[in-house]
């Protein structure tokens, strides 16, 4: 009795894995050539990340680089710099804390439950200003740090979501603007828009940091900071303007015919009837807009900030630890992984749960 | 006066006139201050420098150049290192896009599994970092003295040398041509338009066409070849330094390898997506025809997913030829970096900014007209996929 | 502001012309609508109707004539447009409630911003109303949980929640399924029964044999015949509109 309860069910494990990875010769040679990749591949990376690594300090540099595997000692040794720039070596727990400000507010933001127009405002309002006290100091009994001072990955996220805060509003200014009846308007609008897309963000970047003293007032020229985020906050824009601008148009005509025909003004229907609905069609480009725009965020090493990148570079760059580069660089490409990676699984989820919502 | 505000028409002309004119004033005004501040600094504005000696040099070029070339020579180098690169980077990003694209939506779980990995992980981190990495990894290879050899090329921290035919100039760019067509007639002699043969013959002419293609390339190179010399020029270790073969900068192959590998994530899921919107119908009415698995990819599926992704391919394009600007950030002189090294040296700053923005505007502006025409040629007639 | 006009007018339409680029919309329109007159306009699509009645609160821009609306005439004066939007109710063929706000929404918003009403007074208005189209029941839910039907009735309480004295119809029933229709226009015939100033463009024949006052018949942007319902179906005298009524009405 057991033989004849166990026999079928063996094979057929047997039999459904052949029939999936071996069914005709092509499919098994694929098969195996894949499985080999993984395997090698795995074995490879785990043999040098982890079982060759050497993870202290305790040895140095010298016995660090003798190693086969990977020397995270390094990162042990250098973190600060990467995460902090050049910032004052007691106060970093303040950079610490405007980043975990930062994260949070990116968080809230994710939660529907904060998808109104005031609210999502509020978050990255208050996330925003709390990130500035922390890092500038200056009051609350908290020592002066000027902007010179930021890096690591705090000035990477600052350069981020200062972006998106300027730009996003912008953004929406924009797409109204493009879609105005009035031809004038419209069209110069979209002159500004296509001519920020077609230049590449590096260009803008450069323009702003370097050519636009000549061509500001004195008095209006400001930090180069600000000058760069402003740039990149317009390349931003630009971009996300023609995402809402899709939304927009994915709202039907009818929504706008009967505000008006309820006697309300221009801003109420903006406000009240064509945003809601416009931003909710946009939402799963605009995050990706997000994911975008963060990974841009780096080439402002181009022009001369010392974000995650340039500290990453110094790190591995002044005396003994020259030859640690790939440790480095996968430390930080590992927390650009974390963010970016995370806030596009998250666009893909929402954008499953949408199109399942309007079926 | 209140009542005039209150007029639409009115209204409407008012905040034209205010829009149009207040970003006009803020271009003028900024121009005008630039201009000043500029003549403070005795730069005269103009085009003139154009033809001045430039008094420094590129590290990379295509064509010959010294430091006493004028301006807009190195802008020419610039615009050419720019197209060269993207289109380089372009093509091998469209191969690793390509094969991972058809990993991902292979039967094969396997090969779906590892394709999906390769996109997650290097599309997750950005470009410059990427360029950063391969630029790195380039730099700590080894000296010349004990570079990597394989097929004649050596590998060294000095970049990648690779063996070189012994041809002039002329004869070069003419096989070069030649190449491009063998890889291109098949391509024109497959369009259904211009062959009346049955599907099977069709091969035979394309593999003909681009023998042919071949054979003329191996002839205008033995024509072309140098007295004296032989055919190749293999690079090879002098003393302390490598002669002969062709030096590919490092700066070149890490914004290649890394516009590849990068590019290759977005063009896979670009791939993915147009073999995901051949509808099942149109796959079950091949198969049920009879026709082979091969002949149904080749025949039905390639074709309907190539249109299907073409404009956002073309968008891609136009992305990763503007992603050539980090060039900048390992020092290749590219069309950006000479811009941003002409204000630096001639302080044209607002001529260098115009030219740089048109430069773009044109490449961009042209790529779109190349894929808007193959978009139309290859467009399907009517809505023939509707329903 | 133009109150020399007959103080009894609620729409009067003088000499209206429309353009679509170098199409003729709409052809010398003339035609008077009393207050508390129901009137039924029908005619082949293309006729011009919606386009007309969509004039009378602007949201399409006449090209000539004038349009006087309870006395106020609309023209390019942006206080006019405003208050005629306040005074006239407008009901759509697709019903365009707005999908991301509850029923109750729906019929609370436009008093409230509009009208400045406080919440409490928008929202019992809002309930008096859709009591009054029979779904006081569906005040919590979102407009996609509601049948065409319900959708339409909610549409025609949210224009009554503004107040006003003036309602235009366009095809308040051409999108719904024939087992709907009844019940939209039941809720249309108790509002004519109170008096309500009516501009209702429909095919509804039986509708118009019961509350119309008077039946306009539009063809090729032009007014073709205006009668009193009875003598519009028994005795008219125009070739085109006899082809048209034996059309609705024939099979």
């Amino acid at each position: 009795m057991e033989m004849i309860v166990v026999a079928p069910s063996a094979p057929g494990r047997i039999e459904d894995l052949r029939r999936r990875f071996f069914a005709r010769p092509l499919q098994a040679l694929l098969s195996l050539v894949s499985l080999a990749t993984m395997v090698f591949l795995a074995w490879k990376l785990l043999n040098w990340a982890i079982f060759s690594a050497v993870f202290t300090t305790s040895g140095g540099p010298e016995a660090c680089q003798a190693a086969a595997g990977a020397c995270w000692s390094v990162i042990a040794a250098r973190w600060r710099i990467i995460l902090f720039g050049l910032y004052p070596f007691e106060e970093q727990w303040r950079s610490a804390l405007a980043c975990v400000a930062v994260v949070v507010m990116t968080v809230l933001s994710c939660i529907p439950a904060f998808w109104t127009g005031r609210r999502i405002a509020l978050v990255w309002g208050v996330g925003t200003a709390l990130y500035y006290v922390l890092m500038k100091g200056g009051m609350l009994g908290l020592a002066y740090v000027g902007e010179e001072a930021w890096g690591g990955l705090a000035l990477t996220l600052f350069i981020f979501v200062t972006t998106c805060l300027i730009g996003f509003p912008l953004a929406i200014c924009l797409a109204l603007l493009r879609r105005s009846e009035l031809p004038w308007i419209s069209h110069t609008t979209g002159l500004i828009i296509d001519g920020v897309r077609s230049l590449p963000l590096i260009s803008i970047l450069f323009t702003f940091a370097v050519v636009l003293p000549f061509a500001l007032p004195q008095w209006l020229a400001g930090d180069k900071l600000y000058r760069v985020i402003i740039g990149s906050a317009l390349f931003f824009s630009a971009y996300q303007a023609e995402i809402v601008r899709g939304g927009m148009q994915g709202v039907p005509k009818g929504q706008e015919e009967a505000a008006m025909a309820l006697g309300m003004s221009y801003w109420q229907r903006i406000g009240r009837i064509l945003l809601p609905q416009a931003m909710r069609n946009a939402l799963p480009a605009t995050i990706n807009q997000f994911v975008i725009s963060f990974k841009e965020t780096s080439l402002v090493v181009i022009v001369g900030f010392f974000e995650i990148l340039a500290s990453g570079n110094a790190a591995y760059g002044t005396g003994e630890w020259r030859f640690a580069y790939v440790e480095v660089y996968a430390f930080i490409a590992f927390i650009y992984f974390v963010f970016v990676f995370s806030l596009s699984r998250y666009g893909a989820f929402l954008e499953r749960r949408m199109s399942v919502g309007e079926r | 006066m209140s009542s005039l505000l209150r007029n639409q028409k009115v209204r409407n002309a008012l905040l034209q006139l205010l829009y149009v004119g207040s970003i006009a004033a803020l271009v003028l005004a900024g121009v005008a201050i630039a201009r000043q501040n500029l003549a403070e600094q005795g730069i005269t504005s103009g085009f003139d420098f154009l033809s001045k000696s430039t008094g420094w040099d590129v590290n990379f070029s295509l064509l010959p150049a010294t430091a006493n070339d004028p301006y807009w020579w190195f802008f020419l180098i610039g615009i050419i290192n720019t197209l060269f690169l993207g289109s380089v980077g372009l093509m091998l990003a469209t191969i690793v896009g390509t094969i991972v694209g058809l990993a991902r939506t292979s039967s094969n779980e396997l090969a779906r599994l590892l394709g999906r990995t390769y996109v997650d992980i290097f599309r997750n981190i950005p470009l410059i970092l990427q360029v950063f990495f391969w630029y790195a990894v380039i730099t700590h290879l080894p000296t010349p003295r004990s570079a990597y050899e394989a097929w004649g090329m050596l590998l060294t921290s000095r970049g990648l040398y690779v063996p070189v035919p012994n041809v002039g100039g002329p004869a070069m760019t003419l096989a070069i041509f030649a190449l491009i067509a063998a890889i291109a007639l098949p391509v024109w002699l497959g369009r259904t338009s211009r062959l009346s043969q049955p599907i099977g013959e069709r091969l035979a002419i394309q593999l003909a066409g681009a023998a042919a293609a071949l054979a003329g390339a191996a002839i205008i190179l033995a024509i072309g070849r140098l007295p004296d010399l032989p055919l190749v020029d293999f690079p090879a270790l002098q003393g302390l330094n490598l002669k002969g073969g062709l030096r590919i900068p490092p700066e070149f192959s890490a914004l290649a390898i890394a516009i590849a590998i990068y590019g290759g994530s977005y063009i896979a899921e670009i791939v993915r997506g147009g073999f995901k919107a051949v509808g099942k119908g149109q796959m079950e009415a091949a198969l049920s025809l009879g026709l082979s698995p091969w002949r149904v990819f080749t025949l039905v599926r390639l074709p309907l997913a190539l249109r299907a992704m073409l404009p956002i391919l073309a968008n891609q394009y136009v992305w990763l030829i503007k992603a050539t600007t980090m060039g900048i950030a390992v020092g290749f002189t590219d069309f950006f970096m000479i811009v941003a090294l002409t204000i630096n040296h001639s302080g044209q700053t607002l001529e260098a900014i115009g030219i740089l923005m048109a430069g773009f505007l044109t490449i961009n502006l042209s790529l779109a007209a190349v894929f808007n025409r193959i978009n139309k040629a290859i467009a399907l007639k009517g809505n023939q996929l509707r329903g | 502001m133009n109150s020399t006009q007959s103080p009894g007018a609620a729409v009067r339409i003088e000499n209206l012309d429309k353009y679509y680029g170098s199409f003729h919309a709409l052809r010398k329109i003339n035609l008077s609508v009393e207050r508390g007159e129901r009137i039924v306009v029908c005619g082949p699509s293309g006729s011009g109707k919606s386009t007309m009645i969509r004039c009378i609160n602007r949201l399409e821009q006449h090209n000539g004539g004038r349009i006087t609306v309870l006395g106020t005439e609309l023209n390019d004066d942006v206080g006019n447009i405003d208050g005629i939007r306040r005074e006239v109710g407008m009901v759509f063929q697709h019903f365009n409630l707005f999908p991301h706000m509850t029923v109750l929404e729906n019929c609370m918003l436009a008093p409230m911003i509009v009208r400045k009403q406080p919440r409490a007074e928008a929202e019992a208005t809002a309930r008096r109303y859709l009591e009054k189209v029979r779904i006081p029941e569906q005040a919590m839910k979102f407009p996609g949980q509601l049948s065409g039907g319900q959708q339409q009735r909610v549409a025609i309480a949210r224009a009554l929640c503004m107040q006003p004295q003036i309602m235009l119809f366009d095809e308040p029933t051409s999108a719904l399924d024939p087992e709907m229709i009844a019940e939209v226009l039941d809720v249309m015939v108790t509002l004519a029964s109170e008096g309500m100033t009516m501009i209702c463009v429909t095919h509804e024949m039986g509708f118009a044999r019961r509350v119309a006052d008077r039946v306009i018949f539009m063809d090729g942007g032009e007014i073709v015949e205006e009668a009193p319902p009875e003598e519009f179906f028994t005795s008219s005298r125009n070739e085109r509109t006899r082809q048209f009524l034996s059309q609705v009405l024939g099979h």
